[in-house]
């Protein structure tokens, strides 16, 4: 169990331990444009505490992704207008947006540092859905692979933080509540955890320039058990 | 975070009136965002055209950066197609060596798997009950990036975006214009010691990417690691005298 695939995945309309509920008032009005952790922000289902790794462990983030959005065309874009067929069914466009879906991004973030940068620099809001899809389907395939991965070492804070900018939209149902636009934001992040000795080889992996994976830890173990003469 | 997989997503959209449309461009992105207009065969940086959400200088790389391009696309939709400029230089040509658009939306589409024509339908409205059913097909790339396109230290690299049709001049006025269109393009940026290997392998003729940059690593350790041990076998083989 030192090497573990693991996945979080992350709907910002789910609330733990209960059904969607169907008052408006139950839901903040919008959060559009504003970056929200997947793992303590507070909307959707979350984790107790920020996702950070202890002296003895060391993730690998292999993916991250997040709902899609599609373009309209322009005879479709009046306000209220649904598409009802592929993976964005149920989305209809706002005035005057002209896209169906969330227009999400999912950013990672380690400590305080953000991955994801513009060409000059400064930070965006990371990945867009649409050229990393979650769920992927026919309709929206990746455009994007996260390689190299992303490197968590022991004792730092990381996050996936994840922006929409869809306009008049409610976070929470679709039951009652009329400014709700579509059915799901939706987040995803593929990781490795590496524990305990794993932790300490990645560790060694890494200062040898070493892509850090279980193949390679693997190896690093034979390596080491050969020079014992085993 | 010395290598770094990043990408770069441009639409056509800024704010504006719904009347009217997106105006000019944006730093950051709102959800009050509404499609631009871009007129027919008129090239478009993505990154400081004017048009959409931009940044705020030319992309450029640094004295101690490197970038691999490794995939662009853009909408199928209204014969768009991207080009990479890499200074003053267009990467894709014509066989007669003349200028191109460059690389079409229908050959390397983005999103992949969307309809190569934006859905349909007839100005429909959840109140009267209507929806929108069609979605044509489900485009996949045609084109792939390889060999990548190498940014070396100090160059300016552009992304051009062309589209043959043009995007309408007004959103929403009796349903005529105004079409939303995007670029995206997927590089590796190398930075300070795996920018100077980037080089390194340059000049080697060794393909630049994450795993080269790592073998040159480790071949560099390893030969430390000899003269190492060379070192310190020397003086009991004689070499101390």
């Amino acid at each position: 169990m030192s090497m573990r695939s693991q996945v979080y995945a992350w709907n910002g309309n789910s609330f733990a331990g209960a059904a969607p509920a169907a008052a408006a008032g139950d839901f903040v009005n919008t959060q559009a444009g504003i970056q929200t952790s997947i793992f303590i922000g507070g909307f959707g289902n979350n984790i107790t505490k920020p996702a950070e790794t202890t002296a003895t462990e060391f993730v690998v983030i292999e993916d991250v992704a997040c709902t899609p959005s599609l373009a309209a065309d322009v005879a479709t874009t009046t306000a209220g207008a649904a598409l009802a067929v592929g993976q964005l069914a149920g989305w209809t466009v706002v005035a005057g947006t002209a896209m169906w879906g969330p227009r999400a991004y999912v950013q990672v973030r380690i400590n305080t540092t953000d991955y994801f940068l513009n060409p000059d620099n400064v930070t965006n809001d990371g990945i867009p859905g649409t050229g990393s899809p979650y769920p992927r389907s026919l309709d929206f395939q990746p455009s994007f692979n996260l390689y190299p991965d992303v490197y968590v070492l022991p004792g730092q804070v990381w996050d996936v933080r994840y922006t929409a900018y869809c306009a008049a939209t409610n976070w929470g149902t679709t039951v009652g509540n009329s400014l709700t636009n579509g059915n799901a934001h939706n987040a995803f992040c593929k990781y490795t955890l590496y524990d305990g000795p794993d932790a300490l080889i990645a560790n060694k992996l890494l200062e040898m320039g070493i892509s850090i994976n279980p193949g390679n830890v693997d190896w690093y173990k034979r390596s080491l058990l050969s020079a014992q003469g085993m | 975070m010395s290598m770094r997989s990043q990408v770069y997503e441009w639409s056509n959209l800024a704010p504006g009136t719904v009347a009217g449309g997106g105006v000019g461009s944006v730093l950051n992105r709102s959800q009050n965002d509404l499609p631009v207009q871009i007129p027919a065969n008129v090239s478009t940086d993505i990154f400081i055209g004017g048009i959409g959400n931009n940044i705020t200088k030319p992309a450029e790389t640094t004295a101690t950066q490197f970038i691999v391009i490794e995939d662009i696309s853009c909408t199928p939709d209204l014969a768009g197609s991207v080009q990479v400029r890499i200074n003053t230089t267009d990467y894709f040509q014509n066989p007669d060596v003349t200028q191109m658009n460059g690389v079409p939306g229908t050959a390397s589409p983005y999103p992949r798997g969307a309809p190569s024509v934006n859905p349909t339908g007839t100005g429909a409205n959840t109140a009267t009950g209507t929806v929108i059913t069609t979605f044509p097909d489900n485009l996949l790339k045609s084109f792939d990036l390889y060999p990548d396109i190498y940014v070396l230290p100090g160059q300016v690299f552009q992304i051009l975006y062309t589209t043959v049709q043009g995007t309408g001049a007004t959103q929403f006025a009796a349903n005529t214009a105004g079409q939303v269109v995007s670029a995206f393009v997927k590089y590796t940026l190398y930075d300070g010691p795996d920018a100077l290997i980037a080089n390194k392998l340059l000049e080697l003729g060794v393909t630049i990417n994450p795993n080269n940059i790592d073998w040159y690593k480790r071949s560099l350790i390893e030969q430390q690691t000899r003269s190492a041990v060379a070192a310190a076998a020397a003086p009991t083989n004689g070499g101390g005298q």
